[in-house]
């Protein structure tokens, strides 16, 4: 595959699906979007050759950024204090007009689960199927299905809460 | 708040986009990157054209005094020349082609892109240009009669000299595969 060829496919992909990127970005960071979308970008570049359309570009793509989402999270963890001036100047922000106050609130509770936890349930807001995920995850179906049943618990009873005090 | 809610708001953000980009810090990220490629390509010009002007100053300066003295390192000194003539003409080209860019962020991007293009070439070249030069200073060794010092010698060196430009090779080919990738990220998102 020619350099051309890859970038034009990395040109096809987010024009088609960066929203779904947007979206983990935005689930396992606060301040870093821009930092953790251009990694993402640079593995998601780096993965075009070995995409054999087994699966869906979708479900490929998720693979990629979830992967490399829950990698970012721990090495930041590790490395935490080490960014430059040129790192903290962010590129992407949110887009104000378009903000849902509850969309924010499950963004917030979707980051304050643990990294696999995280993929889960944005996997499952996504509708992709036990099966996919445990193949996307590296996890069994059944663990799937556990987690799906403690995360849906967990968040339900603090939409309680939420709904209560309302924002 | 069911999961099925959770669901439906979590659907309806598909319609709208989620971040829109900060364009000023965008354009200082760009710049910034765009300098520090600028600087190295100076500075490795630079360097380059004084290692080769001062190996060819003192393979021609100290040939006539050298009884071992032969065709070869002659030779080798005009190489030296020639390939600091490119490098100056290189450099000059490019100085003029930077003035083809304006200072918009796509402006920007493209320079520091083909900056990082420039750089990659010029490892390329460097790396291929360590053949002749071996050639021409192993032949001066063995007509010198000293092949066997000056071949081990030829060698360890372009051995170092292709491991250092390799890896230069490397560096600069990630960071313009990037720049390409951060254009992209930008065109798409028009």
């Amino acid at each position: 595959m020619t350099e051309k060829e890859q970038l034009d496919i990395l040109e096809e992909w987010l024009k088609l699906h960066k929203g779904l990127i947007f979206k983990v970005v935005r689930a396992y960071t606060i301040t870093d979007h821009d930092d953790l979308f251009q990694e993402i970008i640079i593995q998601v570049w780096h993965s075009i050759p070995a995409f054999r359309q087994e699966s869906s570009v979708t479900t490929w793509l998720y693979r990629i950024s979830l992967n490399t989402a829950i990698k970012w999270t721990k090495k930041e963890k590790k490395y935490s204090g080490a960014e430059t001036l040129d790192n903290v100047q962010h590129l992407l922000q949110e887009n104000r007009t378009a903000i849902d106050e509850r969309l924010s609130w499950l963004y917030g509770e979707i980051y304050k689960l643990d990294e696999i936890d995280r993929s889960v349930f944005l996997l499952l807001l996504e509708g992709f199927s036990y099966k996919e995920m445990s193949a996307m995850l590296g996890i069994s179906e059944s663990n799937v299905g556990v987690k799906i049943n403690r995360i849906k618990k967990q968040l339900i009873a603090k939409s309680k809460n939420y709904d209560n005090h309302g924002i | 708040m069911e999961f099925d809610e959770m669901k439906k708001i979590w659907d309806a953000q598909n319609n709208q986009p989620l971040y829109v980009i900060d364009e000023k810090a965008l354009h200082n990220r760009i710049q910034s990157k765009m300098n520090s490629v600028l600087r190295l390509s100076n500075f490795s010009d630079w360097l380059l054209i004084l290692i080769f002007l001062g190996t060819g100053i003192v393979l021609l300066g100290r040939n006539p005094f050298n009884p071992g003295a032969n065709i070869f390192m002659y030779l080798g000194a005009a190489w030296m020349f020639a390939t600091v003539v490119y490098l100056v003409v290189n450099h000059i080209r490019r100085i003029k082609a930077s003035r083809q860019f304006d200072r918009s962020i796509r402006g920007d991007l493209n320079h520091a892109i083909s900056l990082a293009g420039y750089q990659v070439r010029l490892s390329q070249i460097i790396r291929w240009n360590l053949l002749p030069m071996g050639a021409i200073m192993i032949l001066s060794g063995w007509e010198a009669g000293k092949l066997l010092s000056v071949g081990a010698v030829i060698l360890v060196s372009n051995i170092l000299a292709f491991y250092v430009s390799s890896k230069g090779l490397r560096v600069n080919k990630r960071r313009k595969r990037e720049l390409q990738v951060l254009k992209e990220k930008l065109e798409a998102g028009n």
